[in-house]
């Protein structure tokens, strides 16, 4: 054993492990070059040798997969393992093993320190740069999936003839739904809960940092398999991918599946750590009352994803058994059953919207009082209304299957607890209306997205209780309606409270303001255009305009055209918006360590904030959001002699 | 057998090792309530299918009451219920391996290094004992995983078995090195302590997937609704099941029935 010593962050005399060779050992020649090349090799090498293994459709058995979709699905497993190993990620748990563990020197390495812009693209285990990291990696999925959207509206504007085939239409719709789902929870969880919580609770660092590395490039390796899966056919059941049909798609529903599976271990692993980070690393005197809400809405959210998605990951590996096994989980014929995947399924699906939006409204709640310099109000209810939605999200699932025939007699329990979770939600509608009431409103960009998302919310909520009553859904399901009353939550709440949140800590995480002039015209065009888009999809919906086809009445004619409208002023906004950021990132303004002048620990830090974020970890004194309240301290301190004086503390 | 040192600081971040243990322990039982999730969603998917027995096709096909007798299709019609003991010898093998790993914590914290490594090389043993028990069974199953959802259930709780093995194992090889190697120690020990928690909840899978498929055998729905039968199909001109050609990438493809014909 060696005995080397060295000082870690002001702790002396450390014992060290021996040092094999330069700092980060083999994690030196490792990045995302690598891992695409090895990737890309696993990939090819895989598909390759499942070819040659694989008896040729003509003598395998009829039920049998034909031979192309063995090489996909090796291809995708290939691309995945290989990709992850050429970013270096196997290299810490084979260490582990052999029992050389990390250095001192080695960590700051991992940690990306001295590396300049090159840490971005290595497995970089800053929790500062896997933030940024999930913020391009958030921003290109959203890309993506906006450009799907751009195409599906396009196609129904279009009311004179068909654009797109109907296959090609279907592939549209499901992926364009799974990659704005796998955005949309990354959104504020990926971004600002890794870079800013760690902060935020006065830690250095994660709990896991390379856990947290790891956590990153699983979602950009599963991104990947879902991109594939449009040049194979693509995933023609909606993102819901409903079994059978999932079973008789083309093989880019494989794809969808493996992205799945790949993406729910990336969540678990994100949310153990977030989770562990938030119980166990909170600052000195940082107790529970005093925690942001941000840490709660972050906190809440990992807590339903880490329970719910296993549910929705074992549907996929269910649903892939029956699909290159042969199992018959799903196939009525043979004793399995097409509720069955239906439960699993929604097990996931409702929650996560809560899953979503909880962290959204949660970053709005934490900007709000420093916007309006005054305190949350009622911090307690609005802790209250996050622990009531992690509560009820688990009983909610089967609001989706009122129509599907499956128990009857449990659709009014479902009905009443689909209600019931308004109460919760409402609570945290309240409490920002609340804060509203009275404040010194200082409107900048990071409150006008609140603004936006209050109102938004607000009509989502409201036409979310007429779908999760019974009678009304019969008329409402599979229905306009339901598509836009899902898009006001998801993206009028979640994507605004989302815009809002990064326009408040962008200062923080690229030491530059986010351009208010461009970014505000970017976020109310956006707006405007929603609500074009998505008030004219109720119109259809009322009018009984079928969700998912291709071809429909005259009738609807005119909302769709206005739809349409409405979609590419939306686009347009988005587009506005990015520039702001592109923009404001590589030449704007650049912003003090607290430019809004906030009292949360993440903006205490220097900027730009060092890799250990705090030369001496803080003590909190205080609950958060005491803005305008005096601070008995400072009077304590400028009382003269012979004033009288309260003590602090003091009953 | 060494005694306690001053406290001792975890090398990358300066912290004491009791902090970097407890931090442990949280990522683990969170590490774990995601797992326990997934083995209900298998638990769950089993005894569902078990409970409504569709189209009578629960059972292997040689098992079936006569009504499900044509749904035989290209499933084997000689394939049968499973054994239950393996379930019994699997669970055996991987609770003394976990006994063996608690022994292995217990000694390594006492300070008996050798003992320790001792234990965790026989945990190590048992666990490859058992992953070849399990491999051997899911290998000679009388059914195949087309044969009924029965079959399917089955062989995929036994392939969860193996997953969890799998990990158990590389857990294993890592905690022999490095007790051998003295990194886990009478102070440093927490990393034992960990494998033998999620080993103990590994074991409790294991139990839950024998029990299940040992007393939910036979299903207790005994007159299922069987497709072609129902009666509004009944009057109408009955289908014919989907041809293989028809859904060429579906689960097997299907034989037509009497009722259906």
């Amino acid at each position: 054993m060696s005995t080397a010593t060295t000082t870690v962050r002001g702790v002396e005399q450390v014992t060290q492990p021996p040092q094999h060779g330069k700092p980060g050992g083999i994690m030196r020649h490792l990045n995302l070059g690598t891992g695409l090349l090895t990737g890309i090799v696993f990939a090819v090498g895989a598909g390759w040798i499942v070819a040659a293994l694989t008896p040729s459709s003509a003598t395998t058995p009829t039920f049998a997969p034909a031979e192309p979709e063995y090489v996909y699905l090796a291809g995708l497993i290939g691309w995945v393992i290989g990709f992850m190993l050429g970013m270096g990620a196997f290299i810490g748990p084979l260490r582990w093993m052999m029992g050389r563990d990390l250095t001192h020197d080695d960590a700051e390495y991992m940690a990306g320190k001295d590396l300049g812009v090159k840490r971005y693209f290595k497995f970089t285990t800053d929790h500062k740069v896997v933030g940024v990291q999930y913020l391009v990696v958030t921003l290109v999925i959203f890309g993506f999936g906006g450009t799907l959207a751009m195409l599906i509206r396009t196609e129904l504007g279009v009311t004179w003839s068909e654009v797109f085939s109907p296959e090609f239409y279907n592939s549209l719709i499901g992926t364009h739904g799974i990659a704005m789902i796998i955005a949309m929870i990354i959104a504020v969880s990926g971004p600002l809960g890794n870079f800013i919580v760690p902060m935020m609770i006065g830690a250095r660092d994660m709990a896991y940092p390379r856990l947290n590395a790891l956590s990153l490039w699983l979602l950009v390796a599963a991104a990947v398999c879902l991109i594939s899966s449009m040049f194979v056919g693509g995933m023609q059941d909606g993102w819901s991918a409903y079994q059978p049909l999932g079973s008789q798609a083309p093989p880019g529903m494989l794809g969808y599946q493996l992205t799945i599976i790949v993406f729910a271990i990336s969540t678990a692993i994100a949310s153990v750590n977030l989770m562990t980070t938030i119980l166990t690393m909170r600052a000195k005197g940082m107790t529970w009352s005093r925690t942001p809400i941000f840490v709660y809405g972050i906190f809440a959210s990992s807590l339903m994803g880490l329970y719910a998605f296993p549910f929705y990951q074992y549907s996929q590996i269910l649903a892939l058994t029956d699909r290159v096994w042969g199992t018959v989980f799903f196939n009525p014929l043979y004793g399995g059953s097409v509720w069955l995947y239906e439960n699993l399924f929604w097990l996931l699906g409702h929650p996560e919207v809560y899953v979503i939006i909880i962290p959204t409204a949660a970053v709005t709640l934490e900007l709000m009082p420093v916007f309006l310099r005054k305190p949350l109000f009622s911090y307690n209810f609005a802790i209250a209304g996050i622990v009531g939605v992690v509560a009820l999200s688990g009983l909610v699932w089967a609001h989706h299957m009122y129509m599907t025939g499956w128990a009857p007699a449990v659709n009014y329990p479902f009905m009443l607890s689909t209600e019931m979770i308004s109460i919760p939600v409402g609570f945290l509608v309240l409490v920002a209306i609340g804060t509203f009431w009275r404040g010194t409103v200082w409107t900048r960009l990071p409150l006008m997205a609140v603004y936006a998302l209050v109102f938004n919310k607000m009509i989502g909520g409201v036409t979310g209780i007429y779908l999760s009553d019974v009678p009304a859904d019969q008329y409402f399901h599979g229905s306009m309606f339901v598509v836009a009353h899902f898009h006001y939550m998801l993206m009028g709440a979640g994507l605004f409270g989302a815009m809002g949140g990064i326009a408040f800590y962008f200062p923080k995480m690229t030491g530059r303001i986010l351009d208010e002039r461009i970014g505000s015209i970017g976020l109310w065009t956006a707006f405007v255009g929603f609500q074009l888009t998505f008030g004219s999809m109720f119109v259809a919906g009322l009018q009984g305009m079928p969700r998912r086809v291709l071809q429909f009445d005259e009738q609807f004619n005119i909302s769709n055209w206005i739809s349409t409208i409405g979609a590419y002023i939306i686009g347009l906004g988005m587009l506005i918006f990015l520039a702001a950021i592109i923009f404001s990132w590589t030449s704007g303004v650049r912003a003090s360590g607290n430019p809004w002048g906030s009292k949360s620990l993440e903006w205490q830090t220097a900027q730009p904030v060092p890799l250990e974020n705090f030369e001496v970890l803080p003590v909190v004194t205080e609950r958060p959001y005491n803005y305008g309240v005096p601070d008995p301290y400072d009077e304590e301190l400028a009382a003269e002699d012979g004033d009288r004086v309260e003590k602090v503390g003091a009953s | 057998m060494s005694a306690p040192t001053e406290e001792t600081l975890f090398p990358t971040t300066g912290e004491p090792v009791a902090t970097i243990a407890r931090r442990g322990r949280v990522g683990l039982w969170l590490m774990i309530v995601a797992d326990v999730a997934g083995t209900i969603a298998l638990l769950i998917s089993y005894t569902y299918l078990w409970s409504l027995n569709v189209n009578g096709g629960w059972a292997p096909p040689g098992a079936r009451v006569p009504f499900t007798e044509s749904n035989t299709g290209p499933q084997k019609a000689d394939a049968t219920w499973a054994a239950e003991w393996p379930f019994w010898v699997i669970l055996l093998l991987v609770l003394l391996s976990t006994v063996a790993m608690w022994w292995s914590y217990k000694a390594v914290k006492a300070g008996f290094e050798a003992a320790a490594v001792t234990g965790a090389v026989l945990s190590t043993l048992l666990m490859v004992a058992a992953l070849i028990a399990q491999w051997i069974q899911i290998t000679t199953f009388p059914f195949g995983p087309s044969d009924g959802a029965y079959g399917s259930a089955v062989i995929l709780l036994c392939a969860s078995n193996l997953f969890h093995m799998l990990l158990v194992l590389f857990l294993l090889i890592g905690i022999v090195n490095r007790t051998r190697k003295g990194l886990i120690s009478q102070d440093v020990n927490y990393q034992s302590q960990a494998v033998s928690y999620y080993m103990t909840w590994v074991v409790v899978a294991v139990l839950l997937g024998a029990l299940v498929t040992t007393f939910f055998v036979e299903s207790p729905n005994t007159d299922p609704a069987v497709f072609g039968t129902f009666e509004t199909g009944a009057k109408s001109a009955p289908e014919a099941p989907p041809s293989p050609s028809a859904t060429p990438s579906s689960s097997p493809s299907a034989s037509p029935s009497p009722s259906a014909s």
